[in-house]
């Protein structure tokens, strides 16, 4: 499997939160050769199913990604738009987009004001989404001709290899926890393994965990891991809330199963898999909180993948840190016995 | 040479070898003999076909653009920049960029929008803050791949979208380039000394040395301009608009155009049906204010192609206004 080539191309296919059909479909391409069953329910939640008599475990990472939306055209042909999902407003001036529109896919780029027209306040202000626009070099008659409000506008940032085996791209929140998914499923066909594993790609992540919701209670598993990404130690984002990009990360706090994570942590242990671990106090703000209460209760832990500037266009991940949360959730899965349920709550 | 690969080309001021090779290269090719100077400039004379005595007018653009370059490295491996030419912070953000000769690909993050308060969301990151993430994992790295001094370029490629719109970076000023590099193909009464002059965006620094060498009787720079004409910018404050052709600056804030010239200019412009427009706002500066205090004073016009977003990764201009500013310039040569 071409890891590199995979984010390559997911990253740059349409999936943005509750519109998620073509990432979707992608995704369900990559998983057919590795189980038995793939499906695409009707959240667009891809499910892929390895067949096994042992416990029913549920491995997820989303699918979705943040974008803007059209919500006014301006008679100067402007294109205003507001977010879906939490999008930093200080990444978008000077930025290339693509605007969705009835015709296919429009390029356009969101404009700033030139260092030489700025007042003294201009400078010390960041800009407010709703004063920004895409140019789309046409007059509003034509904009309006193939664009509509409520189109979707995605990030026109192509796909970006870094020293030290990083790569740099959107949408790698949460698309390269995918690929540690599919990389799970290729390595577990060389592996034992009892579990009937359920690979689901989850929608609406960004939004609030509404695909895992409804696919969690569909899967109706024994236990959950729930792969996102976590902050990476950069400038301006220290020890405090980040963790080194070139381990996997593990979370404790009251929304993560103890016993279930203590096996996680030894599995990583016995097969020398580095881990960070870090505290969710509460909530986690990933799939993990909605998939942990689905149906009477779904006992789930958290396998984190660190990356650069989250929410940016250029969120950055390391493929070795990649590739070792493949090794350890394949591992993991393979070690899960009929007996795993003991002592859980004891 | 076209727009596409003028643009493409990187080199912030300073370090213009890139685009200096490119254009020796391009020149020799089509039979020129070009000349650099002491500032790096490269000029080429080209001899008129009208009567002597013949004008002899300075047509310049300069060939550097705005960038960053590399002031130091930080523990973790993350290159320290600041500009070289100016470019606002706010469009550094979630870009990619291209590091020194071997164009190493870099970009430029920030701290996730989780884990900013409200004062972080609102306060402008200076160059202090920024960062360049090229990948390495220590300073030593950072160090060795990326010294003290290594000039750095945005990494977008040059588009043609929308309704005659083309959007890149360095338009400012290699649109002026190209526009030169097409005036040497005509015959023109005058002696046509064509200056691509270096180091305009941290001073006109090229454009001084070129004009007190070359002593013209006349100097037009050919430029890329501020351009507002979107959004929530009033009538008033919108400098030039895309489209309405080229820009004719009665005065910025370097110099005050030669009256004689604009009135001809525009003359002409109307007389022959070329689209221009008068650039409605005092801003900005160019290599027009060093040209026309050079020696004695030289009589000097500024021509210029309206680019929105100037300074930025993706600035925008139609490529109708680059033909008017060769079709101008070229009509008021055959008139000097």
């Amino acid at each position: 499997m071409d890891v590199k080539k995979i984010l390559a191309e997911a990253t740059s296919t349409l999936g943005v939160s509750g519109h998620e059909a073509e990432v979707a479909a992608y995704f369900a391409e990559q998983f057919r050769p590795l189980v038995d069953e793939v499906k695409v329910d009707a959240m667009y939640n891809v499910i892929a199913r390895r067949k096994g008599n042992g416990p029913k475990i549920m491995l997820c990472a989303h699918l979705d990604e943040i974008a803007l939306m059209v919500t006014k055209i301006e008679d100067d042909g402007c294109v205003r738009f507001s977010s879906v999902g939490g999008v930093d407003p200080r990444i978008l001036p000077g930025s290339r987009v693509w605007v969705h529109g009835a015709k296919g896919k429009l390029f356009g780029t969101i404009g700033a004001l030139p260092p030489h027209l700025m007042s003294a306040e201009d400078r010390t202000n960041n800009y407010k989404m709703d004063k920004l626009h895409v140019d789309l070099g046409m007059c509003a008659e034509t904009v309006r001709s193939q664009v509509r409000i409520g189109d979707l506008i995605t990030f026109n940032t192509p796909f970006t290899e870094l020293g030290g085996n990083q790569v740099a791209a959107k949408s790698l929140d949460d698309r390269a926890c995918v690929a540690i998914l599919l990389r799970a499923a290729e390595r577990l066909q060389k592996l034992v393994c009892d579990a009937d594993v359920y690979f689901v790609c989850s929608s609406q992540e960004e939004v609030g965990g509404r695909g895992a919701m409804t696919a969690a209670f569909g899967v109706e598993p024994d236990c959950a891991v729930v792969l996102d990404v976590d902050f990476a130690l950069t400038p301006g984002c220290g020890p405090d809330v980040a963790c080194p990009l070139d381990a996997m990360v593990v979370t404790h706090g009251p929304f993560i199963q103890p016993k279930l994570n203590k096996r996680l942590i030894d599995c990583a242990k016995a097969h020398n898999v580095k881990l960070t671990q870090t505290v969710a106090g509460r909530s986690t703000g990933t799939d993990a909180d909605e998939i942990g209460v689905s149906r009477a209760g779904v006992p789930v832990v958290l396998l984190s993948l660190p990356e650069k500037y989250m929410h940016t266009s250029v969120e950055t991940i390391s493929l070795d840190t990649l590739e070792e949360g493949a090794r350890l959730l394949a591992h993991f899965v393979s070690e899960l016995d009929a007996g795993w349920e003991e002592d859980l709550w004891i | 040479m076209d727009l596409k690969t003028l643009t493409e080309i990187n080199a912030p001021s300073g370090h213009e070898q890139p685009i200096r090779r490119a254009l020796l290269a391009e020149l020799k090719e089509k039979g020129f003999q070009p000349t650099i100077d002491r500032m790096g400039n490269i000029i080429v004379v080209k001899e008129g076909v009208g009567p002597v005595p013949r004008k002899r007018v300075l047509v310049s653009a300069h060939m550097d653009e705005v960038g960053l370059i590399v002031t130091g490295h930080t523990e973790d491996g993350f290159l320290k920049v600041t500009q070289a030419g100016g470019i606002d912070t706010r469009v550094l953000i979630s870009k990619r960029v291209l590091v020194g000769d071997d164009n190493i690909p870099g970009v430029i993050g920030a701290v996730a929008i989780h884990l900013q308060s409200a004062a972080d969301r609102a306060r402008v990151m200076g160059y202090r803050e920024i960062c360049v993430d090229i990948g390495a994992k220590s300073k030593g790295e950072a160090e060795g791949k990326a010294p003290k001094g290594t000039y750095i370029s945005f990494d977008t490629p040059y588009v043609e979208y929308g309704e005659g719109f083309a959007c890149g970076k360095a338009f400012d000023d290699r649109v002026g380039c190209w526009t030169i590099l097409r005036l040497l193909e005509e015959e023109l009464p005058c002696d046509l000394v064509a200056a691509f002059v270096s180091e305009e965006e941290v001073g006109c620094r090229g454009a001084s040395g070129a004009a007190f060498a070359q002593e013209p009787d006349i100097g037009i720079v050919l430029e890329g301009t501020t351009c507002n004409d979107l959004g929530d910018i009033p009538e008033i404050a919108q400098v030039c608009k895309c489209g309405s052709g080229v820009a004719v600056s009665f005065m910025d804030n370097a110099s005050i155009g030669n009256r004689e010239l604009f009135r001809k200019a525009i003359a002409i412009g109307e007389k022959e049906g070329i689209a221009h427009q008068v650039k409605s706002s005092v801003s900005g500066g160019n290599d027009g204010g060093v040209i026309q205090r050079a020696r004695e004073g030289i009589p000097t016009l500024v021509l210029s192609v309206p680019c929105r977003y100037i300074h930025s990764p993706s600035t925008v201009i139609k490529l109708s206004d680059a033909e008017s500013q060769f079709e101008l310039t070229r009509a008021l040569l055959r008139a000097l």
